[in-house]
């Protein structure tokens, strides 16, 4: 632990090298080109002007909101139907196949049609947003349970577990770093096409929107203020997400 | 390491067939690219409650699959299997076993994959922890009951397997090679154990071997198999106290004997491959 900490700034320091070249070639190309690049001044007083006016705070705010809104319905429905069909055969044989079969479609394809059903708004984005959370929890939380090893079920058989505890005290901890595997991809999913339906609808609040609108008053530097936000935020919850992982699987060994 | 006896009165009925195993005509075929092929051959064993008998013999001499069929954890056999009469139709709380690989569940903890065990025992949940906490101590594992099976050396987890084997307090334990996957020192340990343990308990022990040495050490009695198809070859009495000396002539006498038994059983059957495959400080 003490090795982790003592190295975590000197990892800090490397990750920062590349943005900080991008940054001193955007400053120099920003000044030589302030149509096509925002110079980093201009960036820095669009949001002091987005903090002050509350925009930035209120479409940071819908966008979590909706993102994990989203992920908070799709996520534990894609567990759910994903460790069903690895318990029960059949319902993999009833499911499997539609569902294979949709998931091939890219989420932001279905919104024409959603669109169409439940009108642009909250309802339309929320789908889309819930679907990207539902596959990958299905598909991973699926292969979790159909990998569990026949050893440990014998055990089971040998202390004579009852289906329930068959379910609670093997399949689903001995599935739990795959279905954590198919949480982190369900909300980095849900945070992307978030944002995309966000960018395609462009109702409401939402760092999407923000994102359109931006692009239709030609406001470079509210363009990059938000982009910037979207991929600091995304990366901070992938963090956070990353450290509840580890704690849940502490059991592991080794994990990096 | 007396903890047993008081716990074990209270549903152990007053009855002398405790731990009585039959196996009579016990036949076992496998499907084998189409074709069945005979494991087992014939096999017949009286196994004394309270007794330990090791099985001995090359590999591929269907002693595990025995032990499987024990276990009830393959039910698909001919012949006759009893424990105290009662045929043997699927897994059962009166049989326990031990794996080569120890099979704790990675995700709990020591004591946590000792009290599971209980689970479906009737043990009341107030009396698990208990239950749990004396046979860590009884296979000296004391200190290590948050410790996850990752956390622990090849030989603590498996004493720590014999510890959930013996929790349900079984009248019959089966060993699948229990020692199987561990160093020369640290078996020599282990056995030490096995037989304290054994010797405190006093449940019927049935355990699968390919060290020829451990099998006397342990066994009341050894039963040497040969392979293609399994059967029992010979059974030997070894007729030494418990606890044992490991130097006592008598068990190499019987070593030597066993050794030389199982080799010729190979020259006989070296177009089949190399059969036996005991442990290289035996060969030496």
């Amino acid at each position: 632990m003490k090795h982790q900490l003592t190295r975590w700034p000197v990892r800090l320091g490397i990750g920062l090298i590349v943005p900080l070249f991008l940054f001193l070639w955007w400053q120099w190309q920003g000044s030589a080109h302030p149509s096509a690049f925002a110079p980093p001044a201009a960036v820095a007083s669009a949001l002091a002007e987005l903090l002050r006016n509350g925009g930035l705070l209120r479409d940071t705010l819908a966008t979590l909101e909706r993102a994990f809104t989203g992920l908070a319905i799709g996520a534990p429905l894609g567990v759910a139907a994903g460790i069903a069909m690895g318990i029960w055969k059949p319902v993999d044989r009833l499911l499997g196949p539609l569902l294979h079969a949709l998931r091939q479609v890219p989420m932001i394809g279905w919104l024409p049609l959603i669109g169409l059903w439940f009108g642009v708004g909250e309802g339309t984005e929320l789908i889309v947003v819930s679907m990207s959370a539902f596959f990958p929890s299905m598909l991973n939380s699926h292969a979790g349970v159909a990998q569990v090893e026949r050893r440990y079920l014998e055990v089971g058989g040998i202390y004579r577990f009852s289906t329930f505890q068959r379910i609670r005290f093997i399949l689903l901890p001995a599935a739990m770093p795959l279905v954590m595997t198919g949480l982190t991809q369900a909300l980095a999913f849900a945070w992307i096409s978030t944002i995309g339906t966000e960018l395609l609808t462009g109702a409401g609040a939402g760092l999407g929107v923000a994102m359109q609108a931006a692009q239709v008053q030609q406001r470079l530097d509210i363009m990059l203020v938000v982009i910037s936000v979207t991929a600091i935020l995304g990366f901070i919850i992938n963090q956070l997400f990353r450290s509840l992982r580890q704690s849940l699987l502490r059991w592991q060994p080794a994990q990096s | 390491m007396s903890l047993h006896p008081q716990a074990r009165n209270e549903h152990a009925p007053a009855s002398i067939s405790r731990g009585a195993l039959t196996v009579g005509g016990l036949h076992k075929s496998f499907d084998i690219g189409g074709a069945p092929r005979k494991i087992l051959d014939n096999i017949n064993l009286d196994v004394r409650p309270g007794e330990f008998v090791s099985i001995v013999g090359a590999s591929g001499c269907g002693k595990s699959t025995l032990l499987r069929l024990i276990a009830g954890l393959d039910t698909d056999y001919s012949g006759e299997l009893r424990l105290d009469g009662e045929r043997i139709a699927t897994t059962s709380l009166d049989r326990g076993i031990v794996f080569q690989d120890h099979r704790l569940f990675p995700w709990m903890t020591l004591e946590q994959n000792v009290e599971l065990a209980l689970l479906n025992t009737g043990t009341p949940k107030a009396r698990r922890a208990q239950i749990a906490a004396d046979h860590i101590a009884l296979v000296n594992l004391k200190g290590f009951e948050k410790a996850y099976p990752h956390q622990l050396s090849g030989g603590m987890a498996q004493r720590a397997a014999i510890a959930r084997a013996l929790v349900t307090e079984p009248k019959l334990l089966l060993l699948d090679e229990p020692l199987g996957a561990l160093d020369a020192l640290t078996r020599v340990h282990v056995q030490n154990e096995l037989q304290r343990i054994w010797m405190a308990q006093r449940s019927t022990m049935v355990m699968v071997t390919h060290d020829v040495e451990e099998a006397l050490y342990l066994g009341d009695r050894v039963i040497v198999m040969s392979p293609n198809p399994g059967r029992i070859r010979r059974i030997v009495e070894v007729d030494l106290p418990h606890p044992r000396d490991r130097r006592a002539p008598l068990l190499h006498r019987l070593k030597d004997e066993i050794l030389a038994e199982l080799t010729s059983g190979a020259d006989a059957a070296e177009s089949a491959g190399n059969l036996v495959h005991l442990p290289s400080r035996e060969a030496r």
